[in-house]
């Protein structure tokens, strides 16, 4: 021993660390400054919200502001602050949207998932993610120009600015995401839970709704609710659709009422009020319950997306449901006290809706019903509660319908319903199968159709005007005549801008995440706050904006206050894209060079992140698509309709086609083409983008081979 | 044999162990000494005083059964048991005589003098060219020339040179199983380390190529020394000097490869040897 000790004593010292400076130390906390900033960004924003509506609940009671509905800011003498017809629309027009978007998205998703060919299915997955970034403020155009006036005209409503056409409006913005969302939960479950429930006999059909779609059940929860959130949140097309008016449906199926949304009021309001009045306030107290909506909605979203993941893995344990404190009564009591909420919110719809003794004559038909069903078969009560279901469903239903028709069209509706369902339950189940994938075909046709014909309408309207003229010159004459040049220019600045801001500390925040996070609260904290970011309504970014950048910092309406604040909303794209494809790399890459004798960082930004360059443009590019397809954000920080001049310092405010377009559709008669023109641009400049970055994804997938 | 006798076995083993490490440690070429060494993965007790000593220029395998802390072993070598959470280490492995686990050292550099091949071959997804003189490159090699020739000897010493020479600057991804671990072979080569350790590396390889691997081992020995876990008897017993026998994170046999193939002391080495379990 002592030998070996002789003769390498001398130079061992070459195994040291050389002097006190550790650059993989500095790297680790400059990381981890990037990924906390999303967190603070979010508390910052809580903060700004809170600190702008100020005084606001001093002056208005919350009780008026939440339970009142008149909404006057403006009256001289006494302004009135009750928001309770804004929040209802809000909530109202998003439940719409998921009336119609929730059974179609679903539908939509099982087709691509399970039943389309694999081309199709491949070719309609990439074009519903395309479409995901369809502009907004494309979309309230084609609902003003189009939709409503075929409401007003074919359907015969009043005004064509109506809850419905908002809700179908915010349902065909919702169906992408709520179709990517659970076309990726359906197809996670594994293949050998088909593969067994097939080997025993079962029909496709069968297959899918008794083993797949309860083994993905969470993860289209899961979509349900972002999709949900996505429509809470989504100002201008609402904005430009809905009429804008302070009431409240009477009676609340009445489809063709006008509304007004939270979103709408303060993308109208927002522009015309000065700073720090009250009614600015006001405005800030509105984005505050609109900001918690979105919050619960994102953390609910979350919680349930990380239950289905660990599902998956195996990793959840029976136990972790009982972990919460339930009392033992309500334990064993559990089916009784459903039941008994159930009759009880069942009866007091009833007494709501209709008088005391029509509720009752209901009531005792559904006793009547349970009853007979006792007598005649020794069964418990068990067995029947879907026909008990069934029979409150329909009643609502059945009003609903009688609102709109007479009541007997809609009592003969709601029988023809029940009876093509109990039809289909007493099918043989392949019969079953071809009916049922009949109705799931048509529903992702009639999905794909909605998308395809707004896209035809824009492409054929805006092609007209497309010419070399209109897309090099300046507009004249309030955009109904020239070109659209400088709002190409300010867009494209407005998105370069944004990534230059978000990208350097979305990557590193994503690395930090991937590589040195370690589980545990700080991590959890910076996690919550990276995915409620991405939740946020980008009229809350907007805000936020306009309170920090354009107020507080006194960079007025300018380029760099949008381009940051656009910067803000990207931020959580980039970060999990980079996340993603960075812990997609194989960790034998990471050891192979740390074996080598390179440092932690040397391994990740020579080997690991070259490796993940693709998925990090992936992100990059989405997020670019994005910030380019905003408007709300831009709204009071950064865009004018008119300038002299193309903005030569970032302080200057700048045009962009989106908000040139909202202009344009909102208040300048007679500028249907220009718009329409302005609308294909702008889509022809996202589609780019987000088929580009499908490309780059799609490419990189196949050719990775490790 | 249940569980319990062999549990009981292990225990009786430690004694006599020290004992062959004084043999062997007759001479003045010990290259790596490990002392009381303890790995602990969270609470699982991986490695369980471990004594052992490595020889300078010889190939030391290290076999037992999947599961018994030979990859682990081999890994606190040159310190990548860092890289996992929750991993403890306590007790000294001696390099030259300097404990690596010791005050002021840096793993980056003891990882320069000891290099590892993996399980699978793990070439970057870059050009060969670029995988061969990544190391030298993070070490700060810049001269042009030099790296030229390292390019090519370490090449030729993973006898790959042939192979791939006329198209180096070709994706290192492209080459089959047996070429890509030999491409890591050179790749640890071109940063001249003084240990080579390798970590199940025919394991994922067919026949053919692993008779190369074990030629290009036979090789490597008059300049380097070779530590190999293998799950391959037939292989330790071909090419290895000495062989250590672990079982349930205990060492439980050290000896000249010879002795411990046809005149085990223990009677668990025995037992694994000749096929009795594993």
């Amino acid at each position: 021993m002592a030998s070996t000790t002789e003769i390498y004593e001398q130079d061992t010292t070459e195994f040291e660390i050389e002097g006190a400076f550790d650059t993989d130390k500095l790297v680790h906390l400059i990381l981890l400054m990037c990924a906390s900033l999303a967190t603070i960004v979010v508390f910052f924003i809580i903060f700004l919200l809170f600190q702008n509506a100020g005084n606001f609940f001093r002056k208005v009671p919350l009780e008026e502001f939440l339970f009142d509905d008149h909404w006057l800011p403006t009256d001289e003498e006494e302004p009135q602050f009750g928001a309770y017809n804004i929040i209802a629309g809000t909530l109202l027009v998003a439940f719409g949207a998921m009336v119609i978007a929730v059974p179609l998205g679903i539908l939509t998703a099982i087709f691509i998932a399970e039943i389309a060919p694999p081309k199709i299915s491949k070719f309609l997955k990439a074009s519903v993610e395309l479409l995901s970034g369809v502009p907004s403020v494309v979309f309230g155009f084609f609902g003003l120009i189009i939709l409503n006036k075929y409401i007003k005209e074919v359907l015969g409503a009043p005004s064509g600015a109506t809850w419905l056409s908002g809700s179908i409006i915010l349902a065909i913005m919702a169906l992408p995401t709520i179709v990517t969302v659970a076309e990726d939960a359906i197809s996670s479950v594994p293949m050998h839970y088909r593969e067994a429930s097939l080997a025993m006999g079962a029909t496709r059909w069968q297959t899918i709704s008794k083993v797949i779609l309860p083994g993905a059940i969470s993860g289209i929860t899961a979509a349900v609710i972002l999709g949900l959130g996505r429509a809470i949140g989504e100002t201008m097309a609402v904005l430009m659709v809905t009429g804008n008016n302070n009431v409240f449906p009477d009676p609340i199926t009445d489809i063709f009422s006008p509304l007004r949304t939270i979103t709408g009021t303060i993308g109208i309001e927002m522009g015309e009020v000065p700073a720090n009045s009250l009614h600015y306030r006001a405005l800030f107290a509105l984005a505050i319950v609109l900001f918690l909506i979105t919050f619960i909605i994102n953390l609910t979203a979350n919680f349930i997306i990380s239950r289905f993941n660990k599902k998956l893995r195996g990793e959840l344990k029976s136990k972790s449901r009982n972990q919460i404190l339930i009392p033992e009564i309500i334990k064993e009591n559990k089916k009784t006290i459903t039941y008994l909420i159930l009759s009880i919110l069942f009866g007091w719809l009833l007494t709501n809706i209709f008088d005391i003794i029509n509720a009752v004559i209901i009531s005792l038909i559904l006793i009547g019903i349970i009853l007979v069903l006792r007598i005649i078969s020794p069964f418990k009560l068990e067995e029947y509660k879907f026909l008990i279901y069934f029979y409150m469903l329909f009643t609502l239903l059945a009003w609903v319908f009688s609102t709109w028709f007479d009541w007997e069209t809609a009592i003969l509706m709601c029988l023809a319903l029940a009876g093509f369902i109990f039809i289909l339950k007493i099918l043989n189940p392949i019969n079953q199968q071809r009916v049922v994938f009949s109705i799931i075909s048509i529903a992702a046709f009639i999905s794909v159709l909605s998308l395809s014909i707004i896209i035809y309408y824009i492409v054929s309207n805006g092609l007209p005007a497309i010419t070399w003229e209109f897309l090099t010159e300046d507009s004249e004459d309030s955009g109904r005549a020239g070109g659209i040049f400088p709002m190409i220019v300010g867009t494209l600045w407005l998105t370069v801008g944004a990534i230059i801001y978000a990208v350097p500390i979305g990557v590193a925040a994503g690395i930090y995440l991937s590589e040195y996070a370690k589980e545990g609260p700080i991590t959890k904290i910076i996690r919550t706050g990276i995915d409620n970011l991405n939740g946020t309504p980008s009229i809350v970014f907007g805000l936020f904006g306009l309170a920090f950048f354009v107020l507080y910092l006194d960079f007025g309406i300018s380029m760099i206050a949008g381009q940051l604040t656009l910067a803000l909303m990207i931020l959580p794209t980039i970060i999990r894209t980079t996340e993603e494809s960075v812990k997609s790399i194989p960790q034998s890459f990471r050891e192979g060079s740390l074996a080598l004798g390179s440092t932690k960082w040397q391994s990740i930004s020579k080997v690991v992140l070259p490796a993940a360059m693709p998925g990090i443009t992936t992100g990059m590019i989405l997020g670019m698509g994005r910030a380019s397809g905003e408007t709300a954000p831009i709204l009071f920080t950064a865009a004018v309709f008119k300038q002299k001049s193309l903005p030569r310092y970032v302080i200057q405010p700048v045009m962009a086609l989106t908000y040139h377009l909202f202009v344009l559709a909102t208040s300048i008669p007679d500028s249907d083409t220009q718009a329409a023109g302005t609308a294909l641009v702008l889509l022809v400049l996202v589609m780019i983008m987000y088929s580009f970055a499908i490309y780059v994804r799609n490419s990189y997938q196949k050719k990775k081979n490790w | 044999m249940n569980l319990k006798v062999k549990t009981k076995l292990v225990k009786e083993i430690s004694e006599s162990q020290n004992a062959d490490i004084e043999k062997i440690k007759a001479g003045n070429d010990i290259i790596i000494e490990c002392k009381n060494l303890n790995l602990w993965y969270d609470d699982n007790h991986a490695l369980k005083d471990i004594n052992m000593i490595v020889k300078k220029n010889k190939v030391t395998a290290i076999i037992g059964p999947s599961g018994c802390g030979k990859s682990t072993l081999i890994r606190s070598f040159n310190r990548m048991n860092d890289v996992i959470e929750g991993c403890k280490t306590e007790g000294t492995v001696e390099f030259r005589g300097r404990n690596i686990y010791g005050n002021r050292i840096s793993a980056m550099k003891i990882r320069k003098y000891i290099g590892m091949i993996f399980q699978k071959p793990n070439p970057f997804p870059m050009s060969i060219y670029d995988n061969i003189l990544y190391g030298p490159k993070i070490h700060r090699m810049r001269d042009k020339k030099k790296l030229e020739t390292i390019l090519k000897n370490s090449l030729e010493m993973a006898v790959l040179w042939d192979e791939v020479k006329d198209r180096l600057k070709d994706s290192a991804l492209g080459l089959s199983g047996g070429q890509q671990q030999r491409l890591c072979i050179a790749r640890t080569l071109a940063i001249e380390p003084e240990v080579i350790l390798m970590d199940e590396p025919t394991s994922s390889l067919d026949p053919i190529a692993t008779a190369k691997i074990e030629e290009l081992i036979n090789d490597l020995k008059e300049k380097y020394t070779v530590i190999i876990v293998t799950h391959n008897m037939q292989q330790a017993a071909r090419i290895s000097d000495y062989t250590a026998f672990m079982y349930l994170g205990e060492l439980i046999e050290f000896g000249e490869t010879e002795q411990i193939f046809e005149n085990p002391q223990e009677r668990l080495t025995e037992n694994y040897i000749t096929g009795r379990f594993g």
